[in-house]
């Protein structure tokens, strides 16, 4: 069913599976805490109640943090209530951070302990910021507030209801392109966006969330998506412990992007010596590129596309996938340069040396050679470029393209 | 600990345990990529029953470095 609001897939699912498990995290080591649907609502209630006491309702109020229950809670507080939400990426450098923060018109903070460098900065920096809430400060002081004790001492429920079709969220954009940008989303914009699909995913399926909480794809689907189905969202809370917490929370189901496909598909390949095709097959299923680009069959973002002089459409991201299929090819970018199309490739070096190829550029070439007998005439590519160092990335991994 | 950590490295990089020095690079001179490196510090966070810093290794580049992080942790 598609809804409208952030409220309402709150509202529905509290009701739905009231007090069953909505999120799992680790409390100490191999330890696992678990917080209720109900109790999710009630705690976002809290904040809400809380910030309509600071006398921001309606404000913009940024997070960051590594994902964690408090994240959860503030972000689903703070947009219910009728203030905009604006996530930020936790590891962008201070300075940034809060340039993005008064970009934003931000009046209230919300900061996981991680971040005290933004913390030590942001009142000189963020004049117009009013109230620097730590996720994890036990007692509020002159400094900040305790977002623990916040919470505490509003206890109660909020029924306010936000309008689908004003202001809830200002997310920004990694930069691919150059400067960040905030994009304005409303209510309807986010919760139909995660509810209108229907992915034949079952209630209560156990999701492992891997991905940056800011990311516009982990927000939606792992999290939104996941509360409007009822999923058992569990946090995973490093991709250092990736491993160890697939095997703690034993997930039906992760979303990835396609870089950290890729890298754990060449270590099983690895393992079991297997053709990397068959590995995604094996491994991920038909669901392959359905997993990468979270639903819908994708080919490539419309900027990227290349238009050949005899008028043929070329998505880059289709030659990009199809070469980087090779166990040879880390890294693959395909554009046009010259009138002609062009790859440029970072190859799998630790691979090249295992198996004693020298001559890089030759190697490439002979698979090009290949690739190019197959492909139609306007899809062939005409140019290689060898690189000795990885791509640069944005900060959700992907390849700078410009 | 330099030995065990050169044992856990050539479990993630094909190279040879003798060409594995103290100030070799991960990524660089070793070859491992930031995925290898991170699940790799999930094996020592088992090996030496410890819990590392993800804000602080970060700026871990070379295998003495590692080394030096992890005999904070041991102590």
């Amino acid at each position: 069913m598609t809804l409208s609001t952030i409220r309402e897939i709150l509202v529905q699912s509290a009701e739905q599976f009231g007090q069953g498990d909505a999120v799992r995290y680790k409390a100490g080591k191999d330890q696992i805490e678990t917080k209720s649907y109900v109790q999710l609502k009630q705690d976002s209630e809290s904040f809400s109640l809380a910030l309509m006491d600071l006398g921001e309702q309606g404000a913009h109020v940024a997070v960051t943090g590594m994902t964690s229950y408090p994240w959860l809670v503030t972000y689903l507080g703070t947009v219910n209530c009728g203030c905009v939400a604006v996530p930020l990426d936790v590891s962008l450098p201070a300075e940034e951070m809060c340039e993005l923060i008064s970009r934003a018109d931000v009046t209230t903070v919300v900061l996981d302990e991680i971040r005290m460098d933004v913390a030590a900065i942001l009142r000189q920096r963020c004049p117009e910021v009013k109230h620097l809430i730590m996720m994890k400060k036990e007692e509020s002081d002159t400094e900040a507030l305790s977002f623990t004790q916040l919470l505490a001492e509003h206890q109660g429920s909020c029924t306010y209801q936000p309008d689908p079709d004003s202001l809830c969220t200002i997310m920004f954009t990694s930069g691919t392109t150059g400067k960040s940008k905030g994009v304005m989303l409303t209510h309807r914009n986010m919760a139909e966006n995660a509810t209108c699909l229907d992915m034949k995913i079952p209630a209560r399926t156990v999701i492992l969330s891997v991905l940056p909480i800011h990311h516009a794809y982990c927000l939606s689907m792992d999290i939104l998506k996941g509360l409007s189905l009822g999923s058992i969202i569990c946090i995973n809370d490093s991709l250092i412990r990736m491993a160890k917490n697939i095997q703690l929370f034993k997930p039906e189901m992760i979303l990835m992007v396609p870089l950290m496909i890729e890298t754990l598909a060449k270590k099983l390949e690895d393992a079991a010596a297997l053709p990397p095709q068959l590995v995604k097959q094996q491994v991920f299923g038909e669901q392959f590129h359905t997993i990468c680009s979270g639903g819908a069959y994708l080919t490539g973002r419309k900027k990227n596309l290349i238009i050949t002089k005899n008028g043929e459409n070329v998505s880059p991201e289709e030659l990009e996938n199809k070469l980087g299929e090779d166990r040879l090819v880390q890294e693959i970018l395909v554009r046009e340069n010259e009138g002609v199309i062009e790859a440029e490739i970072f190859p799998d070096l630790e691979y090249a040396a295992k198996k004693g190829i020298e001559d890089l550029q030759a190697a490439l070439q002979e698979r090009i050679n290949a690739y190019n007998r197959t492909a139609p005439a306007h899809k062939r590519v005409y140019r290689l470029k060898v690189r000795n160092t990885e791509f640069e990335k944005t900060p959700s991994k992907k390849i700078k393209r410009y | 600990m330099f030995d065990k950590l050169v044992e856990v490295i050539c479990n993630y990089v094909e190279v040879e345990p003798e060409n594995v020095r103290p100030e070799s690079r991960f990524m660089e001179d070793l070859g491992f990529t930031s995925f290898d490196f991170m699940s790799m510090l999930g094996e020592l966070e088992e090996t030496f029953d410890v819990e590392v810093d993800q804000q602080e290794v970060v700026n871990i580049r070379t295998v003495q470095e590692a080394v030096d992080y992890l005999e904070t942790l041991v102590k």
